[in-house]
């Protein structure tokens, strides 16, 4: 009876961890929406297609990073319950602490694009004629 | 019923329903960008995009199939899972590792434009 529990685990797992990245994306990127429009200034059509491209990228990376880590290894497991709810805590908060990084990457680049688009205001040139010398 | 067929089935219904989902997505937003690149040509936008769309779903798609050829044998449900998940898995990090070197590209030329 061993794949049962593991089918079980399997089971629980994967909404889990699905339900997480939606969430945390969700809300990263409904507050992303200002830094975008504030990095490309003005330009709100790019602003949020950028965002949402975003978006796509860091759903990608993240269920698959999820579906990747997500096989137990039927050598140590012993057949437990006990043992299975330790295996599944251990995933699921290695995958809480590996979402909570991204997050945090993710508002570093936001803050980063920022500050740069802060830095490089478009120069206002100007010109300075020599004067007439008075006579 | 063999179910390696199944897992077959499964697989080829998950990966393209995501691989079909991204990329209309990114064509969507993807218009926006082209036609900065390209200020006066509506036209010409919309045929580059549409081209860009039918080679990623070319070669996507193809890669998913040819997944299938050396497929672990399934002997289980929970085995069943696994083979999906990892899979699945590594079709989609491709996606996203591309995905975030298309982005980085793009936002660098547009950049360069202005």
């Amino acid at each position: 009876m061993e794949t049962s529990k593991i089918f079980i685990g399997y089971i629980i797992y994967l909404p889990i961890a699905i339900a997480l990245t939606y969430f945390v994306s969700k809300t990263l990127f409904r507050n992303g929406k200002t830094f975008m429009i504030d990095i490309f200034k003005g330009k709100d059509d790019i602003a949020l297609a950028t965002n949402r491209l975003f978006e796509v990228g860091f759903y990608l990376l993240n269920i698959g990073w999820a579906l990747l880590i997500l096989k137990v290894d039927s050598y140590r497991f012993n057949d437990t319950y006990q043992n299975l709810v330790e295996i599944l805590s251990f995933k699921i908060g290695g995958f809480s602490i590996y979402l909570g990084l991204m997050l945090f990457l993710n508002m570093y680049l936001f803050f980063r694009g920022r500050k740069k688009s802060r830095q490089n205001k478009p120069v206002v040139s100007q010109v300075i004629r020599p004067q007439s010398p008075k006579v | 019923m063999n179910l390696n067929l199944i897992t077959y089935s499964i697989y080829l219904l998950i990966t393209v329903f995501i691989i079909i989902k991204v990329g209309l997505i990114c064509y969507r937003n993807g218009n926006i960008f082209v036609a900065h690149l390209v200020p006066n040509d509506k036209d010409f936008c919309l045929r580059v995009n549409n081209i860009l769309l039918l080679g990623y779903y070319l070669i996507n798609i193809g890669y998913a199939v040819i997944t299938l050829s050396d497929w672990t044998i399934v002997k289980s449900s929970s085995q069943m899972i696994e083979s999906l998940s990892k899979n699945t898995a590594i079709i989609v990090c491709i996606l996203a590792v591309l995905h975030y070197f298309n982005l980085f590209w793009i936002t660098k030329f547009i950049k360069n434009i202005k």
